[in-house]
């Protein structure tokens, strides 16, 4: 064979494996998403809309299954009278309300989905954008004595990362609290209690700008437009429309507010300071890995040293030197302590 | 409603009220109540003073203008020491247990009226695997890691960390990965093993995978025998040398470019899930205990040496030799083989004797040019002075060498693909069981070893088909 034609074809091969197996978007994996949109799916994802509908306390129709499901409105129908027939839903004048069995069932359902955020959000690097759409699968694989397992592993957590509580083993469920972002006034205090991760636009959009639960808000003005506010210290701005996917906890007292916002990574080598927190950002092995190192609130810390390119910069705490990246010291939060003259 | 679950349905009530964060508040309590005291009760001699020398040693091994330079230096230090130390100990044990013994043993054998079938598969067979391995990699390991342990023991080793991690941090991996890449260059199961000392999963995952890009002591031979015979030859006698090291270090250093490429790929895809930490601690700097580093490190690495000829090297000299002594209608198995693969071979720049090679040598690549020479003069059955089948053999001299490879159909192009293969094949059986002692998984033990060899018949191919092209 003439070298030419070798490497065409082997080209052409190349083309072909990328074509099949390019990640997300490969013939492979839309083949195996395809398999997974089974009827149980269906039925799980449709009770699941019907839990939210009830928690959110609105009404849900035939039309709002297939606008969600992204299924044909026969199709919904179909579904519909299945539920029905599996009495997991009943209809009264159009509108669609879940049986003892059905809330049960759907919130079994959340249960996994929840703690399978959790999980990847604490034991692995899977990127906040793709916990929800990755436990949206798992949510219908995981048995629920494999999900009690797992949950057992992780500590059985009881909110998920977005701030969402996750029900328990015998579905029970804490009735929904706090605010929507939008409705607080100018200069209210509040805590990002829960981020909403649907759609995925929005939220991709909310995960850029480094908003996440537990981070500390002061608005600095809300008009029809836009809402302002400092998150943690930082000046955000957002569209209302946004916004609303945040929910907050209103702060009352002043004792609970924070003032300094200061992060480690602005220390300079020489300078001290005190821990204050660590970032809600900093989640499972990373926290913990630091906590160990002894870089918990009330630590005191003093950069010593960076490294020829600056991106990394050696800390001692209680007399141990640890370097620590950017990446991590943009998430601890300090309060400088006045230089010591004995050096 | 029993008390029981009065008591048990109030206690998942509290649990939504203090939240998801309850384990780090008692955490951070805990550690909060315990420094208090520290700081009430304790009281430090020395203070900061304690530290100076530390900094100061610091300030000048971490700046930019002379970290780099003293890093290039020591690390260049430790390869020459051990190129050429281990030149006179190397020949020294291979005139020992490959000339001296092997021909007792040999002699041994006959006299005791042993079957000729069981001197070919003991002594010529496993015995000379066996040797080989020992002569050809005892001496570096025995100077190179002790080098490296008392650098270590010093507090050296993690500041080359700490100025290395921006780079490796841009490809997705951990500043210590420049530490067991280096390790590698000794021996890929000791940079496995050493990769422990990233605790971090995914970064010590990258780290073991590509550990293998590291050209190890049982390839450097091979590579500078290669280039010598193919490359030095390309131009005038007074450049040999130079053009032929040159391209031995171009091989070295594109191992190191291919490292980080495979760690920003694997890091990007098949490990972007895995949990990810970062730290390094950059300890105070000690004297090191030099007698008793080098004497432990002498005795570890001696071991694992002789465990490894005992262990893979020996059934694999015994696999050579039958499958060069064992014929069905008069052709050997060896021969059945190269038949079949030579016209795939030949599409990647190789042939179906060097394939052999690689797979009888999988346990160790220090005998795949005594195989391919061995191969190519039975298959061909060129007239040899001592050559026979199954007895892996190297020449005295690099003519001889020449000779026998060009008439096994070798070119430049072959010679090339040669040391590209040598550099992107699986890790030797070794490594290979390293790694699933390591990870535990036979799934990344799989990758580690298919993925350098995919990458290998990829490049050769594309090397090759290139080269006919232009």
């Amino acid at each position: 064979m003439d070298p030419l034609t070798s490497l065409i074809l082997f080209g052409v091969g190349a083309l072909i494996l990328v074509v099949f197996f390019l990640p997300e978007k490969g013939l492979y994996y839309r083949w195996k998403r395809a398999l997974q949109s089974t009827e149980r799916v269906l039925i799980e994802d449709a009770l699941k809309h019907l839990y939210d509908c009830e928690y959110r306390q609105v009404n849900c129709t035939l039309q709002s299954i297939a606008g969600n499901l992204d299924i044909g409105s026969d199709k919904a129908a179909e579904l519909v009278e299945r539920l029905e027939s599996l009495r997991l839903i009943t209809t009264e004048n159009g509108n669609l309300h879940l049986t003892k069995s059905g809330r049960s069932y759907a919130l079994r359902v959340i249960r996994v989905h929840r703690i399978w955020e959790k999980y990847l959000a604490d034991e692995t690097s899977v990127p906040e954008t793709d916990w929800h759409s990755q436990a949206e699968i798992m949510e219908h694989e995981l048995t629920p004595a494999q999900a009690d397992e797992l949950a057992a592993k992780i500590g059985n957590p009881v909110v998920d990362p977005h701030g969402d509580p996750i029900p328990s083993v015998d579905g029970d469920l804490p009735g929904r609290e706090g605010v929507i972002l939008t409705n607080l006034k100018e200069n209210d205090f509040a805590v990002i209690t829960h981020i909403e991760d649907e759609p995925k636009t929005v939220y991709a959009q909310i995960v850029a700008l480094g908003l996440s639960p537990g981070m500390q808000i002061r608005i600095l003005e809300n008009s029809p437009t836009r809402i302002v506010f400092e998150a943690d210290g930082d000046e955000k701005v957002l569209a209302p429309v946004i916004a609303s996917n945040i929910t907050v906890k209103k702060i009352f007292t002043p004792e609970e507010i924070r003032e300094e916002f200061k992060t480690l990574s602005v220390l300079k080598p020489g300078e001290k300071a005190e821990v204050i927190k660590i970032s809600n950002a900093l989640r499972g092995q990373q926290r913990r890995r630091l906590m160990d190192l002894g870089v918990v609130p009330g630590a005191e810390i003093k950069a010593e040293l960076e490294n020829p390119f600056g991106d990394l910069t050696a800390y001692r705490v209680k007399d141990t030197v640890i370097a620590l990246r950017k990446n991590q010291t943009d998430h601890i939060y300090i309060k400088k302590v006045e230089k010591t003259n004995n050096e | 409603m029993t008390e029981r679950d009065e008591i048990i349905a109030l206690a998942n009530r509290l649990r939504w009220e203090v939240g998801g964060n309850f384990h780090d508040s008692l955490m951070e309590s805990l550690y909060k109540e315990a420094s208090e005291i520290v700081k009430k009760t304790v009281r430090k001699k020395g203070g900061e003073f304690a530290f100076s020398l530390d900094r100061k040693i610091d300030k000048i091994v971490t700046n930019k203008w002379t970290g780099f330079p003293i890093m290039f230096i020591l690390l260049a230090l430790v390869f020459w020491i051990t190129v050429q130390g281990a030149n006179y100990p190397s020949e020294l044990l291979s005139g020992l247990l490959v000339g001296d013994l092997y021909g007792f043993l040999k002699s041994a054998f006959i006299s005791l009226n042993i079957p000729g079938w069981i001197t070919g598969l003991v002594v010529d067979g496993g015995y000379l695997a066996m040797a080989w391995v020992i002569s050809v990699m005892l001496p570096p390991m025995a100077i190179f890691f002790p080098l490296f342990t008392l650098l270590e023991d010093f507090g050296y080793l993690p500041r080359v960390a700490f100025n290395m991690d921006s780079l490796f941090r841009k490809v997705g991996a951990h500043g210590k990965q420049a530490l067991t890449m280096s390790m590698g260059f000794g021996c890929n199961a000791a940079g496995v093993v050493a990769t422990r000392i990233i605790d971090s999963p995914r970064e010590r995952l990258i780290a073991i995978i590509t550990n293998n890009f590291s050209l190890c002591n049982g390839r450097w031979p091979t590579q500078i025998l290669i280039a010598t015979i193919f490359i030095g030859s390309l131009v005038p006698a007074h450049l040999a040398g130079l053009v032929s090291a040159g391209a031995v270090v171009g091989i070295a250093v594109l191992g190191i470019v291919f490292s980080l490429v495979t760690s920003w790929f694997l890091s990007k895809t098949i490990l972007k899930g895995e949990a990810s930490t970062f730290n390094l601690e950059l300890p105070p700097y000690r004297p090191p205990r030099i007698l008793q580093t080098l004497y432990t490190s002498f005795i570890d690495r001696t071991l694992i040496v002789l465990w490894r000829a005992v262990v893979f090297a020996f059934p694999a000299g015994l696999v050579i030799w039958s499958i060069s002594n064992i014929t069905i209608e008069g052709v050997s198995l060896a021969d059945y083989f190269i038949n079949y693969t030579d016209p795939f071979a030949m599409l990647v720049g190789l042939n179906g004797i060097i394939l052999l090679a690689y797979v009888v040598a999988i346990p160790a690549n220090e005998i795949v040019i005594p195989t391919i020479l061995m191969l190519t003069v039975t298959h061909f059955g060129l007239q040899i002075s001592g050559a026979q089948a199954g007895v892996m053999f190297e020449t005295g001299s690099m003519e001889v060498t020449k000779q026998i490879l060009e008439a096994g159909g070798w070119t430049v192009l072959t010679g090339i693909n040669l040391m590209l293969f040598s550099l992107l094949h699986n890790p030797c059986s070794t490594t290979l069981f390293t790694i699933y002692k390591e990870t535990g998984s036979l799934k990344w033990t799989v990758i580690s070893a298919l993925l350098p060899i995919a990458m290998g018949f990829t490049v050769c191919f594309l090397v090759t088909q290139l080269w006919l092209l232009l």
